[in-house]
């Protein structure tokens, strides 16, 4: 999955903040599928957040670095990790 | 001849008004008040026959349905939520029609009249979907649970079907403790404590009410253990055996700012159990006050 899907799919979400992480509730039209809820940790948190429409991979990269106080390769890892959990939970 | 019937759900009142002879079904009427008080939280004209009309912008915005039924449909037009409720004899007709305000305060609520010319408005499943926006108009959540009331605490046990609620609450009953229901309740919130409240069910019960102490994640385990969970986590899970319909955000955010408060205050576990009564001394030795 890349970012700008991820994008796409926020708009399908509430989110409400609770303590450091974030819960994501499905806006469906069809009882069967409300019970899907997720939750994102403080690092899922952030990335979710900081998505816009134009994001890059590098930005959001950068902004870890910045913010979290760890490596590219870490921040890397961090993205591509979430990335590849959230492809696996929207299949 | 008009018919006026006032109701009382976790203590928020109900009008239902007519020209028609309402009949209710048989869980509605311990719930029947008498009551001088002209004001209701919500009144519910109910009307005979499905009117033909139709719906200025109207836009399907939920459907409750399964694998091979169709239950209701929710459409939006202009301000206004119309429920679309289907026959489970036949899919193809309606068996009612309702419509809801903004100020979700206010029904229509047209039914086919009986042979001898009543009608049910509450029938299901549109009686517990009004109790739903009842929760969602007011600080509360529908949940599908059971609670159990012994003498000093509230415990709401709440999984899955068949994850052993009702045989929880067996267990409980016949240890001497109130069931408060076993199936489904309202947890609202007044005066900054939270209270459990059964609801109508096909089945006659008295109105009960009992204040929560705690919120149990149930499931079947070949051991007794429990476990405390927090934050994100116990807000999403007890989140997710909420009845509720997910279209709408604001609905979504109410929900989940009552859940949040409410998993501050009420502490909440995943219990794995055995289905016999060791449960009962297991859950008292090991569970720790909630801050309240």
């Amino acid at each position: 999955m890349n970012l700008q899907t991820l994008h796409k799919l926020k708009s399908r979400f509430v989110a409400r903040n609770v303590g450091n992480e974030l819960i994501l509730v499905p806006l469906t039209a069809n009882v069967a599928q409300m019970n899907e809820l997720f939750t994102l940790n403080e690092t899922g948190k952030f990335i979710w957040e900081n998505i816009n429409e134009n994001s890059t991979v590098s930005e959001i990269e950068n902004l870890m670095i910045e913010s979290f106080d760890i490596d590219s390769a870490i921040a890397k890892m961090d993205i591509e990790l979430f990335l590849s959990k959230l492809e696996t939970t929207f299949k | 001849m008009s018919t006026n019937i006032r109701i009382a759900i976790a203590e928020l009142s109900i009008g239902l008004h007519s020209e028609h002879e309402i009949l209710l079904e048989d869980g509605y009427l311990p719930f029947v008040i008498e009551t001088n008080k002209a004001e209701t939280d919500i009144t519910i004209n109910c009307f005979a026959n499905i009117p033909t009309t139709t719906f200025a912008n109207k836009e399907l915005v939920f459907e409750g349905k399964n694998e091979s039924q169709r239950f209701y449909s929710i459409y939006r037009s202009n301000s206004n939520l119309v429920f679309v409720i289907y026959s489970q004899q036949n899919k193809d007709e309606i068996q009612q029609l309702a419509i809801l305000d903004e100020t979700l305060s206010n029904w229509k609520i047209y039914s086919t009249p009986l042979d001898n010319g009543e009608i049910v408005p509450l029938k299901y499943p549109l009686g517990p979907i009004v109790m739903h926006y009842l929760t969602v108009k007011f600080d509360a959540v529908m949940i599908h649970a059971s609670c159990v009331l012994d003498n000093q605490k509230g415990r709401v046990f709440t999984g899955f079907s068949g994850n052993g609620k009702s045989t929880l609450s067996k267990i409980w009953s016949d240890a001497g403790n109130m069931i408060v229901n076993d199936d489904r309740l309202i947890i609202r919130k007044q005066n900054n404590r939270h209270y459990v409240y059964n609801t109508p069910m096909y089945y006659i019960d008295v109105p009960k009410k009992a204040a929560l102490d705690s919120i149990f994640l149930i499931s079947h385990s070949p051991l007794n253990k429990v476990k405390k969970i927090s934050g994100a986590l116990a807000v999403s899970k007890v989140l997710a055996f909420c009845i509720q319909n997910n279209f709408e955000p604001d609905f979504i955010q109410t929900k989940l700012i009552f859940l949040t408060e409410l998993s501050t205050q009420i502490p909440v576990y995943e219990l794995g159990f055995v289905p016999d009564k060791s449960v009962i001394n297991f859950i008292l030795e090991n569970e720790t006050e909630g801050t309240k």
